[in-house]
């Protein structure tokens, strides 16, 4: 009953949240352009077909490469800032109960930061700290993306079954070795099943990095909608759908494959 | 092969020893891609480090530190002769309406997609729209799925900026440019989501309310809603969690919110204002995680009960 009421009041809320959102919008000025609706009109008629000569086909698949690539090299920093960060925020390796909280206070912290900050704009403080250069790009992935794997794996780890954990206990297992043999290997397919999960959005992240000119999917979208060719704007659109569309489908394969 | 019947032949036990596992011709799908990703790392790396004439700074020289250190002082406004952006009053109530412009943007875009998922994710789950809940929904529903399905991809796999660049194209640059480009690709993730969310409910109330003489519209209304929409409202707010943190960025092309005022301040140097904006973004970023966290509590039950 309490559930039931408390449903209703967010119900509510989340109403009357909408309602005064529509207030941030300045409803006195024209919302579309003069021409907009001719401009939306050819924007979706080049769908049909969008530019698949072999040329531009080639130009679609060269720029795909350095998204793919910076999207595989922000990961690789996510993961090597997500695991131990995760870990100590787990609070489950460190056994001394004086150090327990400050470590997952400390790492929770520095994670919940790194995470605040969209990637984007770590992109633009990096590129004003270090030049525009690759690092600052696979920098700015990889530190939020970082945050996020390291409060998942901290949440994943803690929140095995008790049971194993409590046999290794009995069994006289250190903490080290509970952590190893209890909840490492119960953890673990979750764990590679989101980081794939992060991986799709790590290759949309890379593609927006051209707006501090990396090249790219973006890149090359920018320069289309630059010259109003849409026609090679949809053919880059698929491209960014095909390569999403392979991930997601690698990464339920194996996550089947982790389940069975 | 009957209960208990030996089998004619012994089994043949490849890779000589018994009790060894069968030794597969094919290397599993898990270790593919474990090779796979290794091996993604390796070119990308490469790539990144040593193709096309790059200078991939040395992060252990001076000078890579001294651009960021640089940085840290222009932000906080070290050695400038005005007082910086964030110790004057009425600055901070400049950029805190933007703030509130950028918070009111935020809710716009996940309350335009969450319209959007609403109206659209019971087609999208494979077993309303197939009849795998028995009984016949109509036979459009099918290409409905289809249809629904392609567009929740499309609208995923590209960025919220991409939508937002495509979109001043139509719309007058202002909050509701960069709400629609945040909803359009919120209505991919959160549609595909809820869709997933159906597909694996529990079916016995939808299917006992069919077997009652339930229509169609009622089963879904009181067979599938009530156990579909807490995931929903919960997946809704995380996304709201990630489009606070988007607001900036695509405030940076459809010039809406903060997200414009941030890129002036970058374009003319004016760094304790961008420091400000800052402050004010991981206020915003802050308040709604808490807040996200507080409905999240309200919407599902908790563990246990």
């Amino acid at each position: 009953m309490k559930l039931l009421e408390s449903r209703g009041l967010l119900t509510l809320a989340l109403a009357g949240a909408f309602l005064w959102s529509l207030t941030g919008v300045d409803w006195g000025s024209p919302l579309i352009h003069t021409g907009g609706g001719a401009a939306a009109r050819t924007f979706f008629l080049a769908l049909f077909p969008p530019d698949l000569s072999p040329d531009f086909l080639g130009v679609a698949l060269a720029a795909t490469w350095p998204t793919l690539a910076y999207a595989v090299a922000g990961m690789t920093v996510a993961v090597l800032i997500g695991i131990p960060l995760g870990i100590l925020a787990s609070g489950t390796v460190v056994s001394s109960p004086a150090l327990r909280l400050p470590a997952a206070l400390v790492s929770r912290f520095s994670l919940g930061g790194l995470r605040a900050i969209h990637e984007l704009v770590w992109a633009v403080l990096f590129v004003a700290a270090f030049g525009l250069s690759p690092l600052a790009a696979v920098l700015a992935l990889g530190l939020p993306y970082g945050g996020i794997l390291g409060r998942i794996y901290a949440e994943l780890l803690h929140d095995v079954p008790p049971e194993p954990l409590r046999a290794l206990r009995t069994a006289g297992a250190s903490p080290m070795r509970q952590f190893l043999y209890g909840r490492v290997p119960l953890a673990l397919p979750d764990m590679i099943s989101y980081t794939f999960y992060r991986f799709e959005c790590a290759i949309r992240s890379a593609a927006i990095m051209s707006f501090v000119g990396i090249q790219g999917l973006g890149y090359q979208i920018q320069l289309s909608l630059h010259d109003l060719l849409f026609r090679q704007v949809w053919t880059l659109l698929l491209f960014m759908l095909l390569l999403v569309v392979l991930v997601d489908q690698w990464s339920s394969l194996v996550r089947r494959k982790l389940a069975a | 092969m009957e209960l208990g019947q030996k089998s004619p032949t012994p089994p043949i036990v490849e890779g000589g020893r018994e009790g060894a596992p069968p030794r597969r011709i094919f290397l599993s799908v898990t270790k593919l891609s474990l090779l796979g990703v290794l091996l993604l790392v390796a070119v990308s790396w490469a790539y990144l480090i040593f193709g096309e004439d790059r200078d991939f700074p040395n992060l252990f020289a001076a000078a890579a530190w001294h651009g960021a250190g640089r940085l840290v002082g222009q932000l906080l406004g070290l050695g400038s002769a005005t007082p910086p952006a964030y110790l004057q009053a009425d600055r901070w109530l400049e950029t805190g309406k933007l703030a509130y412009q950028t918070l009111a943007m935020s809710v716009l875009a996940i309350g335009l997609a969450g319209i959007g998922v609403l109206l659209t994710f019971l087609p999208a789950a494979r077993n309303v729209s197939h009849g795998g809940l028995g009984g016949a929904p109509p036979r459009y529903w099918k290409i409905l799925h289809h249809v629904i399905r392609l567009i929740y991809n499309l609208t995923r796999a590209v960025p919220e900026l991409v939508w937002a660049m495509i979109i001043v194209f139509f719309l007058s640059p202002g909050v509701l440019p960069a709400a629609a480009a945040l909803a359009l690709h919120n209505l991919g993730i959160v549609g595909k989501l809820s869709a997933e969310v159906v597909e694996n409910l529990d079916t016995a109330p939808a299917r006992a309310l069919r077997s009652a003489g339930a229509t169609n519209s009622q089963m879904l209304l009181y067979g599938i809603l009530p156990q579909a929409l807490p995931h929903f409202l919960t997946y809704l707010l995380y996304r709201w969690e990630v489009v606070i943190r988007t607001t900036v960025v695509v405030g940076f092309v459809a010039a809406g919110g903060m997200g414009r005022e941030f890129r002036l301040s970058l374009s003319f140097f004016h760094y304790t204002d961008l420091a400000l904006l800052l402050i004010w973004y991981v206020i915003l970023v802050t308040a709604v995680d808490l807040i996200s966290a507080w409905m999240r509590r309200l919407t599902l039950p908790p563990p246990g009960r």
